[in-house]
């Protein structure tokens, strides 16, 4: 048996054409016959032991690497004729495991469905339902910690609240009697300005109205809606929740794609969808807590269902007098599920 | 196999060849390699991903071609695994410390932005000892100084000249880069001017400012064409972008020597784009599976667009002496730089 190939010294770049002989009697005899450059001259055979030989394993169609000796190095193209050739040293065993799986159509078809199985997975079952426990489990001293940021809100986004002092203290004592059976979360109420009609829960605690929020709302009953809303994110941890997701999520994808680098445009676009799909399924769990805390209070639900009304329309009529309707829409569609959606929820409890 | 004609001939120090870079790797050969990775790396709660990384990088190393020969990769998995779990575990102690001791997570934060140049040169002395061509290593030695500068000092300066000075900190990252690099014993040269960097920043702001007013004017002015002013933003954008990746690989390359070896570029944004716009395209449309199949698509589009012009044959390149270089600082560079 003969394999062609080239044969490299290890201490310059030179190149020669080599052939690698194997005798087909016993005992097997393995020659590297080097053959002269033109200035050269001298043929140089060289005799070899299979043991002291490093073939590589195969690997698509890359060429083949058998090392030997002191950096020498025999490559070649034959691929079949090295698999032959190891077969005949070793027997059958697994040398070419990888390969043989590399090309089997049923692997290649399984390995995907599964690998896509197992992605789908950790994505709907895994990553959720593990930030759900860490968050649970983590000392309130981190939660905070992640949430010390109405500070930094103030001094980025937000205004003081314009609302006379009166005022908020009006709207304070509306809230705290429904804020009692909720102490352990440690709700502080916020008031803000700065930012188009919304409310938020910070991780800390805090429930932040803004002033235009607050314009929208027409009755006391409204306004129990919304707070019971951000108490679910609260209650959830929905904040941790989501950074704890978020960093899996990136996890995910290094170890999928095996390097950091992989890490742009293109596997960025499905990480950010996964994250607002998470948004979205935070939403709804707070809206299912509200409605269930209004039912225990007595308030109806159809309540719920006029603020969100009045918060979609406000969000639509801002967006045409700022001219980029399409952002702020989508924006809104996209974090949040859509207020029909949140409305039919709110209707199943009325009946 | 034909380069030994070629030392033949009567004046070798005088003849020249271009050699043509070539990938000749597959995209749905690639995607089988990448496939099973995944799997066993899944399977073995992540452990394989050192055999993957190596079975990847082999895969695009051995498939590049220069002068009828291929390039190597050489480094080992089971040493990527050690030095992978001990910059987790590094990770872990810090990321520990940091909650508990904020104190001493910022001393250790200090500490790390000094280590940084010293793994990043550890990090690029791993790689080149790891990549061969011809059976002789490339090699990577440059001092911290060196490094510290390339990193921090001359992109500060960038910085602090309202970038006037950023094609410099450019030009010294690229020079940091290529003149500590080596083929065997043989140093690689980098010719680069500031002037050349200079060049390409300044039509970049040229062509920024010639769409981006207009653009501005439409949509103060004219506010029933406002719709247009994205337009030409997006474009201008994508047309910068791609005008920068192209000249600053051409440059790169059009600069680097190897003694009187020179090489070539000559990537265009045509060619740059259309890669680009169909990877992205095919990747979002098959959920990512098209991954494998777009980084060869990739490397295919850049090896054909970069040449070698070799004065002589590449017979002679020494081999240096074996130092032992851990991928440590590589990954200890990955995980930090990830963690940051």
């Amino acid at each position: 048996m003969q394999i062609e190939g080239r044969y490299m010294d290890g201490t310059t770049s030179s190149r020669h054409y080599a052939r690698l002989e194997v005798s087909s009697y016993h005992p097997v005899n393995i020659t590297l016959v080097i053959e002269p450059d033109i200035e050269e001259g001298a043929r140089r055979e060289c005799p070899l032991n299979f043991d002291e030989m490093k073939v590589s394993s195969r690997l698509g169609n890359t060429p083949r690497e058998i090392a030997f000796g002191d950096n020498e190095l025999f490559v070649t193209d034959d691929n079949d004729a090295v698999d032959e050739f190891v077969r005949g040293f070793k027997g059958g065993g697994s040398a070419s495991f990888l390969h043989r799986m590399e090309n089997s159509l049923t692997m290649i078809l399984g390995a995907t469905a599964v690998t896509i199985l197992m992605i789908w997975a950790a994505v709907v079952y895994g990553i959720p339902s593990s930030a759900h426990y860490i968050a649970h489990q983590l000392p309130d001293f981190t939660s905070e910690k992640l949430g010390s940021g109405l500070t930094m809100l103030d001094e980025t986004i937000f205004s003081p609240s314009e609302l006379h002092e009166s005022e908020q203290y009006r709207y304070r004592a509306v809230m705290a009697p429904y804020l009692e059976p909720y102490e352990d979360l440690g709700p502080k109420i916020e008031f803000r300005s700065g930012m188009p009609a919304n409310a938020f829960a910070l991780p800390g605690g805090e429930i932040v109205f803004t002033d235009d929020f607050l314009k929208l709302v027409e009755s006391d009953e409204e306004l129990i809606a919304v707070l019971f809303h951000e108490l679910g994110h609260l209650k959830h941890k929905h904040i941790t929740r989501r950074v704890l997701q978020d960093s899996m999520i990136t996890l995910m994808v290094i170890f999928i794609t095996g390097d950091i680098d992989t890490i742009d445009l293109l596997t960025g676009l499905p990480t950010l969808m996964l994250d607002l799909s998470y948004s979205r399924s935070f939403e709804l769990e707070a809206d299912q807590f509200a409605l269930d805390a209004m039912q225990i209070s007595g308030i109806s639900a159809k309540h719920f269902a006029s603020i969100m009304q009045k918060l979609d329309k406000s969000y639509a009529d801002h967006s045409d007098t700022d001219d980029n309707k399409y952002k702020a829409v989508t924006d809104f569609l996209s974090t949040h599920p859509p207020t029909e959606q949140r409305i039919k929820l709110a209707e199943q409890y009325q009946n | 196999m034909d380069d030994n004609a070629v030392s033949g001939s009567t004046s070798p120090s005088t003849s020249s060849t271009i050699l043509n870079f070539e990938f000749r790797g597959n995209g749905l050969e690639y995607f089988k390699i990448w496939i099973v990775n995944i799997l066993l790396t899944v399977l073995t709660l992540g452990i394989y991903s050192a055999w993957a990384t190596v079975r990847n990088n082999r895969y695009f190393y051995s498939n590049l071609y220069l002068d009828g020969e291929n390039f190597r990769y050489l480094a080992e998995p089971l040493q990527i695994l050690k030095s992978r779990l001990i910059a987790i575990a590094a990770f872990i102690v810090y990321s520990l410390l940091s909650q508990h001791y904020p104190m001493v997570a910022l001393g250790l934060a200090v500490a790390l932005i000094f280590a940084i140049p010293y793994f990043i040169n550890q990090s690029l002395a791993f790689h080149r000892r790891m990549s061969a061509y011809k059976n002789v290593q490339f090699r990577f030695k440059a001092g911290y100084g060196e490094a510290f500068m390339a990193l921090y000092v001359w992109p500060l300066i960038g910085v602090l000249t309202l970038g006037i000075l950023y094609p410099l900190a450019m030009l010294k990252m690229h020079q940091y880069v290529v003149r500590n690099s080596a083929y065997g014993t043989t140093k690689f040269d980098f010719t680069a001017t500031f002037k050349d960097y200079g060049m390409i920043f300044l039509i970049m702001l040229g062509v920024a400012i010639m769409f981006g007013l207009p653009a501005w004017a439409i949509m103060t002015f004219f506010k029933d064409a406002a719709f247009i002013s994205p337009i030409i933003l997006a474009g201008l954008y994508i047309g910068l972008f791609l005008y920068f990746m192209v000249q600053t690989n051409n440059l790169f390359f059009n600069c680097l020597a190897l003694n009187e070896h020179r090489f070539s570029a000559q990537l265009t944004m045509l060619g740059l784009g259309k890669v680009i716009l169909i990877n992205g395209f095919l990747t979002i449309i098959t959920l990512g599976l098209y991954l494998p199949a777009a980084k060869v698509r990739m490397t295919k589009y850049i090896a054909s667009c970069l040449e070698m012009d070799a004065k002589g044959p590449l017979d002679n390149f020494a081999a240096a002496e074996q130092d032992n270089i851990s991928a440590l600082g590589e990954e200890m560079g990955q995980v930090f730089d990830f963690a940051m």
